[in-house]
């Protein structure tokens, strides 16, 4: 009996410490992968970092191109959005959960946002196109772009605003209420500051993908060649992804070790937007 | 039972359900100024559920309805022109599980007051309801700290403390002791006593000890009624009710 119960925990021991090589393998694959692409990228792309690079505008001549009208665009646009979609953002995920009732209109709506999350990018590119750039006739500009990032990242920040809010304990409000707390203050007070670190998570997510999406903008008419940047939210632009995918796209092999190089400040960009999300989730807890 | 006593909670048939489920039946229950009044009873007997609708916070429970009525000082804790923010000023409540805001042990105190327009002293305010909820000495050099790092004794002091701050009528406990060990319970126990001087305290609780203890008058629930309703003494020593009497000495529940 004894023989046979221990031989069982000898299989189940096998059977686990495979699993465990497993994911580590499978670990291991996915950062393999993305370790090979960025020595590929950096590689190819840092010989032609510099100042150079990123104080001049883009040129038919790759060692006078630079990168400095789509990083102004990417700021302009990623600011912009981030203005646009945040508050709205997160004020329908607070109306959704605090205030909603539960009722089937409430479920229509959040279905329907998490339907929205799975829309392609290319169609809300239409979408704006259509709404922004002709109807409301904001042309090819900053805006128009900020305007349909917006609605391409708002179900994203909804969603995890909705999660990160739903998992403030019921104690905390239940607490507040207590003392004679409106729901407003037991909202701004408890609730938005329990949950904020989860909602900054979304924000994060959502602006890394509006950060790195091309479809809708090339839709909405961003341009590709760009000699000036944005001076205000009417003025065209072109972001970073485009002025990539632009310099991919030519024959020269130059022109592919600047896109490389435009790879590299896109990250740094997006790592940087990471830092500052962290620094801010550390204050408030911290401050708790 | 003295006629003398003011009723200042007056519970009169009251229903509540939740959904189909009826988790309250017809109560009808006086509950007395200045004295404290204990609601015994099995677990899921509804003594949370009516505990909860003396301050409106069954409110927030979607499903939950109530028919009857709840005259809080002769008006009608229900009607449309009460507010029940109002309400919850004025009858504080504590919670089961002790439920500090994670902040410092200060601003535990001084939220309730500051949201409710308090304009006085606000450091004489917070000492007050700390002295009176039997926490200062053990909190006065350490009063920006965390209210998450007290034990868990200090922290429903803390809570109650919280609920003193607005000077309310009424303390409503939801089995304040569930979650502490027997010398937290003692002391929030002796606390009690104080605090009956100045305030009407409504305590559920599981522990039939501390409903003798403690209380003034004693309201037995089974399933949602109201078996039997007195003064504490007489509810345990000599209860009218055969269930009454089978709970009370521990035959079942």
């Amino acid at each position: 009996m004894s023989t046979e119960s221990s031989n069982n925990l000898a299989w189940r021991h096998k059977k686990a410490t495979a699993f465990r090589f497993f994911c580590v393998g499978v670990t291991g694959f996915a950062v393999a992968i993305l370790a090979v692409l960025i020595f590929q990228v950096t590689s190819l792309g840092l010989p032609w970092l510099d100042m150079q690079f990123l104080d001049s505008f883009p040129s038919r001549f790759p060692e006078k191109a630079g990168i400095k009208s789509a990083l102004a665009g990417t700021l302009w646009l990623i600011s912009l959005t981030a203005m646009i979609s945040i508050p709205v953002g997160v004020l329908a995920a607070v109306y959704l959960e605090e205030y909603a009732p539960p009722n089937r209109v409430t479920e229509f709506i959040n279905v329907n946002i998490a339907n929205l999350a799975g829309v392609p990018s290319i169609v809300y590119g239409i979408l704006g196109l259509a709404i922004f750039v002709r109807f409301f006739a904001l042309e090819r500009s900053v805006i128009s772009g900020a305007l349909t990032m917006s609605l391409l990242i708002l179900p994203v920040i909804i969603i995890s605003s909705k999660e990160a809010i739903k998992a403030v304990p019921s104690s905390l409000r239940q607490a507040a209420y207590a003392v004679g707390a409106t729901r407003w203050q037991v909202v701004r007070s408890h609730v938005l500051p329990a949950a904020l670190p989860g909602v900054l998570t979304g924000v994060i997510l959502a602006a890394s993908r509006a950060i790195g999406e091309t479809a809708p903008l090339i839709m909405i008419g961003a341009l590709t060649f760009v000699a000036f940047t944005p001076e205000g939210p009417m003025d065209e632009f072109t972001a970073l992804p485009i002025q990539i995918f632009n310099w991919t796209s030519r024959p020269q092999e130059e022109f592919h070790e600047l896109a490389s190089a435009g790879i590299i400040v896109l990250l740094a960009v997006l790592l940087m937007m990471n830092a500052i999300a962290v620094l801010i989730r550390h204050r408030g807890s911290k401050k708790g | 039972m003295s006629d003398t006593d003011n009723v200042i909670l007056d519970i009169d048939d009251v229903c509540i359900s939740y959904g189909d489920e009826l988790a309250v039946r017809n109560v009808t229950l006086p509950i007395y100024e200045k004295k404290i009044t204990a609601i015994i009873g099995p677990s899921g007997c509804g003594k949370s559920t009516l505990l909860r609708s003396l301050n409106r916070m069954n409110d927030f429970i979607h499903a939950c309805t109530q028919d009857g009525h709840i005259a809080f000082h002769e008006s009608d804790l229900y009607a449309s022109s009460t507010d029940p923010v109002e309400v919850r000023r004025r009858i504080g409540m504590v919670f089961q599980r002790p439920n500090p805001f994670p902040k410092s042990i200060y601003r535990n105190i001084a939220w309730g007051p500051t949201i409710n327009g308090f304009s006085g002293n606000m450091d004489e305010r917070v000492e007050l309801a700390l002295k009176q909820a039997a926490l200062w000495d053990e909190v006065k050099d350490r009063l920006q700290d965390s209210a998450l790092n007290l034990s868990g004794g200090q922290q429903q002091r803390l809570c109650i403390a919280r609920a003193l701050a607005l000077e309310p009528e009424i303390i409503l406990m939801d089995e304040p002791c569930s979650a502490l060990d027997p010398v937290s319970t003692a002391r929030i126990e002796d606390l009690l006593f104080e605090l009956k001087e100045s305030y009407t305290i409504v305590i559920v609780t599981h522990n039939m000890q501390q409903a003798s203890r403690v209380s003034d008058f004693t309201a037995f629930l089974e399933n949602g009624v109201l078996v039997e309703y007195g003064e504490t003494e007489d509810v345990f020593t000599r209860p009218e009710n055969e269930r009454t009497e089978e709970y009370v000495t521990g035959r079942f529940g």
